[in-house]
């Protein structure tokens, strides 16, 4: 469980993460996404007790990040961004290393246990120096599981591998949902979609939008999106007939076509062709656009710029 | 690489920022310590430099250390630095005020032998060692301080140690006759705390340090209470004449230990029917240019009488009625009463080594006495220039009297009694008839048990002139054994050598050595590094 | 608890480093070729029963920077330090566990030299007295310059910035032994003398005297080394 409340960090005269608040139920997955530079990572270190807050507060199962931050680190698992090992250590002796140092005392068991569930248990004796990046990402989670905290952090988990090991580790994840707390960080809004029960958006050090990420994406979108290309009309009449459309509020250039916005889910593909072809124009190409999560911050960021 | 180069420039600055206050708070520390001082200033411009460094090397850190940013960690780590720092700074020199410590070594070094602890029981009066150090014998000073303070500790503060700097204070080292580093003397404190100058005596100094100090100690323990005169108003050698021809060191050298050394008119004596001064441990004949007098010899016989003891240094004189001239009253009465005497013969040896045949090294040494410490003709031998021959009567009939040999010439040399053309052109002959066969005595010594009277005779003086002595050891010795029996120092201050004891020499033959080379060059390192490929190679295979 | 893991882990990280063999092996090889100089130059005399600790003394200023640039280092390099930061335990016992395990590897390696001492009692009967003091005080000695080497660790991200500025630090604090050379003030340069590692050591440990003082002047640097360690690790959190 986790509790965060104006969680504030500046460095120097950056604000990284700008009174930030939420909550998180235990057996939630929450998913944190933005882009670049946005505070993700920094949020999570001051969650994982790496960097004090500048100001605000938070509590991991209760315990104080600030006051009482050993307890506070105990309860938490922990995978960073750039996953860190110890290229002469072999795969068990890592995770024992890290099982040991928070404080199990007969860790032998739970590594194996650990080891299977993120498959590297037939590598075990394999020194981390010749493992590939995929099962130094899955030693990553293996070593923020491996003590069995009730919270689990994981910055940007999936980052850099396949896609069949990015289904196995959102399977992974997913799993953990039992009886774990999981904050997880993320670009990719369909990983999000995926494994997360709620989602955080955040830019700029603050959380511009939060809620299931299905609500979430009709929200943002305000609708669906359509593409669409026209041939042989001048850009202004095409304009002006994709305009006068019902259902759609705006129509912006796209490339070589237009980008229609619509205001309900109606389906008005049918009502587009129509129209085109009426007005004795030829349909070169129409297609629903899943909303990239690009667009979404360009949205966010676009609203947020002209807010201010 | 661009983050290297920064990461580096921020640990740089860092580096300097810790010396910038390494050096303001050694300032601060200083200053209330010791007061102002070079030091101080000195602290404070490398803190400055370290400040300036770190301000350029990272001007944000730096920023933001001044402004704030990481004030209150950085704060807290300096304070709290500081008072870790200054809390072992005070325990280190509480303890080191206590002096604990623990001889380890088996020979126990560092504790006191009972030799030692003997003599400073004998301590009835303050005694101060002062230390002569200059900061390039710093860590000299230190080592031997741990003896120094032994004794300090064991005579319960009777004994105390100071040292001084001579390029500080040279007028006091002046006063004390340091002529170079790391000397220490010895002397008496006045019942106000100052120095009695009135008895100085030098510690000399070997690496042997306790048995070093517990024979300076036990030498100025009789300080005082030997006087040696030296006869003068004869032509002697002088003992404050510091040219080559004269005898200053050796003066210098008995007054170091602890010997009053006095001048003595023993003319002007006998014209006024005096006596030699009841505290006289011995008298010293260097070299007179004549002969003595009838008077002059009943004082000397009265002198010896009540157990007197005569060095005499006599010398070849060319075209003169020499000191001790061979039928003359005086060598008469040594003969008679010791059994020893001067010829008026020159010591011609063809062994010698040197570019003449005047210039003797004393070929053979008799061992049987004490005189002989320490003389070897091979290591330390004794360097004459013109000696003059003497006699021992080795069967002299009053049995009271013991007397022996100490040096003598080498079998191919022979003394020449044509002292005049010897003088005149430099030239001699043998001559079978006239001349004395070799080898000859050089130095002889006669002792009289009933009176414990003690007569030396050494058929030279050149010798004992600062020119040789200061380059010949042997010469050095032979002064200062016949010197420390006569004056009876040597019954005040000896001691056995066993109480120090030192360390086993080492004896090993070729194959021991190439044994032992083998093993700790390149057995043991070989072993380690094949333990190591062994272990790499097995977890690169993994 | 916590320095205890930490200890073991650099243990096992020097046992299984080749650079730590290669390390040894210079030092019993540098270590072996003084020893047997001084059998040669002190034949039919005494030989110095402190002869191997001697060496090391010197040898420190060059080692101990190698053995320890890496410890803190090589951790924030690889970025393991912001784990060993989130794991729930003190700063100060992952810095003391490394210490540790530094100093362990040392002992070690002074261990393997007390071999040449037994060849040495095969000629002679050095004074074993003696060796044992020079013993006790090159290991002190040596556990300070492995401390003063972690705080560089700790200062920078680059090992070797870290190896070069603490063998620039350590051969002053050698130096500073000599200090009466250059300064001609005599208090001034038993100060100087008395924070040099050498003034600690070559006056006592090496002549067969164990002092107290000694002994807190090494425990004092390695405390405060330690300490200014840990702040500098810490400082890796507010920087
Ligand atoms: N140690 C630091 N010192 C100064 N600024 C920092 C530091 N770490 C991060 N920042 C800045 O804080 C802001 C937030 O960074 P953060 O790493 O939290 O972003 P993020 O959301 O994790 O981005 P990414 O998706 O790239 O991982 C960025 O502008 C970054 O430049
Ligand atoms: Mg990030």
């Amino acid at each position: 469980m986790i509790e965060v409340e104006n969680l504030t960090k500046k460095y120097g005269a950056l604000t990284a993460v700008d009174r930030i608040s939420f909550k998180t139920k235990p057996g939630e997955i929450v998913g944190l996404l933005g882009p670049n530079g946005a505070g993700k990572t920094t949020t999570m270190r001051m969650l994982t007790g790496f960097l004090p807050p500048t100001e605000g507060s938070a509590r991991i199962s209760g315990h104080d990040i600030d006051t009482d931050s050993i307890e506070a680190r105990r309860a938490v698992g922990y995978m960073p961004e750039r996953i860190p090992v110890y290229p002469d250590m072999t795969v068990r002796a890592y995770v024992t290393f890290w099982a040991r140092l928070r404080g199990m005392r007969r860790p032998a068991s739970q590594v194996d246990k650990v080891l299977k569930q993120v498959q590297l248990f037939d590598r075990r004796d394999t020194l981390i120096r010749h493992l590939s990046k995929g099962m130094r990402q899955r030693l990553g989670l293996a070593q923020a599981l491996v003590h069995d905290p009730p919270v689990i952090i994981l910055d940007e988990p999936t980052i850099g591998i396949d896609p069949q090991q990015v289904i196995e580790v959102r399977e992974t994840v997913r799993a953990l949902r039992a009886n774990h707390t999981v904050l997880l960080s993320t670009h990719i809004l369909s990983e999000a979609e995926h494994v997360c029960d709620r989602v955080l958006i955040i830019n700029k050090g603050q959380i511009v939008a939060q809620g299931k990420p299905g609500d979430l994406r009709e929200k943002l979108q305000g609708g669906a999106l359509l593409y669409v290309e026209i041939g042989g009309a001048t850009a202004k009449d095409a304009k002006a007939l994709l305009a006068g459309i019902p259902n759609v509020t705006s129509v912006e250039k796209e490339d070589k076509g237009w980008r229609l916005r619509i205001s309900t889910s109606v389906d008005v593909r049918g009502e587009v062709s129509k129209r085109i072809m009426s007005a004795g124009y030829t349909l070169l190409e129409m297609r629903a656009e899943t909303t990239s999560l690009e667009a979404i911050f360009l949205e966010l960021i676009s609203k947020e710029g002209s807010a201010t | 690489m661009q983050k290297t180069i920064t990461l580096t420039r921020g640990g740089l600055g860092a580096f300097f920022s810790l010396i910038g206050f390494g050096g303001i708070v050694s300032a601060a520390v200083l200053l209330i310590w010791g007061g102002f001082s070079t030091l101080v200033i000195a602290a404070l411009i490398v803190g400055l430099i370290g400040m300036i460094a770190w301000w350029r090397l990272v001007p944000d850190d730096f920023r933001a250390f001044i402004s704030g940013r990481s004030v209150r960690y950085g704060t807290a780590t300096i304070f709290t630095t500081v008072l870790l720092v200054g809390i072992i700074v005070m325990g280190y020199l509480l303890i080191a005020r206590a002096a604990v410590t623990w001889d380890l070594t088996i020979s126990q070094r560092f504790s006191l032998t009972q030799t030692s602890l003997n003599v400073i029981q004998r301590v009835n009066r303050p005694i101060q060692i002062s230390g002569f150090y200059t900061a390039r014998a710093a860590g000299l000073r230190e080592i031997d301080d741990q003896y120094w303070r032994l004794y300090e500790t064991a005579s319960d503060g009777m004994i105390r140690r100071q040292y001084y700097d001579p390029e500080e204070v040279p007028a006091l080292a002046q006063q004390f006759g340091v002529t170079e580093d790391a000397q220490v003397f010895l002397s008496y404190l006045n019942d106000d705390g100052t120095i009695d100058y009135s008895l100085v005596a030098r510690v000399f100094l070997t690496d042997q340090q306790e048995s070093d100090m517990t024979l300076a100690i036990s030498r100025l323990l009789v300080a005082g209470t030997l006087t040696v005169y030296f006869s003068t108003g004869f032509g002697e050698r002088s003992p404050t004449d510091d040219t080559q021809e004269g005898i200053s060191f050796i003066n210098n050298g008995m007054r170091e230990s602890g010997l009053v050394t006095l001048p003595l008119d023993i003319g002007a004596l006998a014209a006024q029917g005096g006596d030699i001064p009841e505290d006289a441990s011995a008298l010293v004949f260097a070299r007179p240019l004549r002969d003595l007098t009838s008077d002059e010899v009943a004082v000397i016989a009265r002198y010896m009488d009540r157990g007197g003891s005569l060095l005499l240094l006599s010398d070849v004189l060319f075209n003169r009625i020499p000191f001790m001239d061979q039928g003359g009253e005086f060598n008469n009465w040594l003969w008679q009463n010791y059994g020893l005497r001067a010829l008026n013969a020159a010591v011609i040896d063809f062994v010698t080594g040197q570019t003449t045949p005047l210039e003797i090294i004393g070929a053979a040494i008799y061992d049987e006495t004490d005189f002989s410490e320490n003389l070897d003709p091979a290591t330390n031998p004794v360097l004459f220039r013109i000696a003059r021959a003497i006699d021992v009567n080795l069967s002299i009939e009053n049995t009271d009297i013991s007397n022996g040999r100490l040096i003598r010439s080498s079998e191919q040399s022979y003394g020449e009694t044509d002292l005049t053309t010897l003088g005149e052109t430099n030239t001699y002959e043998i001559d079978e008839t006239t001349d004395v066969p070799g080898p000859l005595i050089l130095a002889a010594w006669a002792w009289n048990q009933r009176n414990d009277s003690r007569v030396f005779l050494i058929g030279d003086s050149d010798f004992a002139s600062n020119g040789q002595v200061a380059n010949v050891v042997g010469n050095g010795i032979l002064f200062t054994n016949a010197m420390n029996w006569l004056s009876h120092l040597q019954d005040e201050v000896e001691f056995g050598a066993q109480g120090f004891s030192t360390g086993v020499p080492m004896f090993y033959s070729r194959d021991q050595l190439d044994t032992i080379t083998f093993f700790v060059v390149f057995l043991i390192p070989t072993a380690v590094l094949i333990a190591g490929a062994a272990i790499w190679a097995r977890r690169v295979r993994r | 608890m916590s320095t205890w893991v930490v200890f073991r882990r650099e243990v096992a990280h020097y046992a299984g480093s080749p650079f730590a063999y290669l390390i040894a092996f210079a030092i019993l090889v540098l270590t072996g070729l003084l020893f047997r100089e001084e059998l040669v130059a002190t034949e039919t005399t005494i030989p110095n029963p402190a002869v191997i600790p001697n060496a090391l003394s010197f040898f420190m200023v060059v080692f101990a920077p190698l053995l320890t640039m890496r410890l803190v280092a090589e951790e924030k390099r690889e970025g393991t330090l912001e784990l060993l930061l989130t794991a729930p335990v003190p700063d100060g016992s992952i810095v003391i566990g490394k210490f540790l395990g530094a100093w362990f590897y040392y002992t070690i390696v002074i261990g393997i030299t007390l071999l040449y001492q037994i060849a040495l009692s095969s000629v002679t009967a050095p004074d074993l007295g003696h060796t044992i003091a020079a013993y006790i005080g090159i290991w002190l000695y040596g556990g300070a310059t492995l401390s003063v080497g972690i705080l560089f660790s700790a200062l920078t991200e680059n090992q070797i910035v870290a190896a070069f500025l603490s063998m620039v630090a350590l051969f002053l604090l050698w130096l500073a032994d000599l200090a009466g050379q250059v300064i001609s003030n005599i208090d001034a340069a038993r100060v100087v003398r008395a924070l040099s590692l050498q003034g600690h050591y070559s006056t006592s440990f090496a002549v067969g005297l164990v002092r107290m003082e000694d002994m807190v002047f090494f425990l004092g640097i390695i405390l405060i080394m330690i300490y200014l360690a840990t702040r500098a690790v810490e400082s890796n959190r507010w920087r």
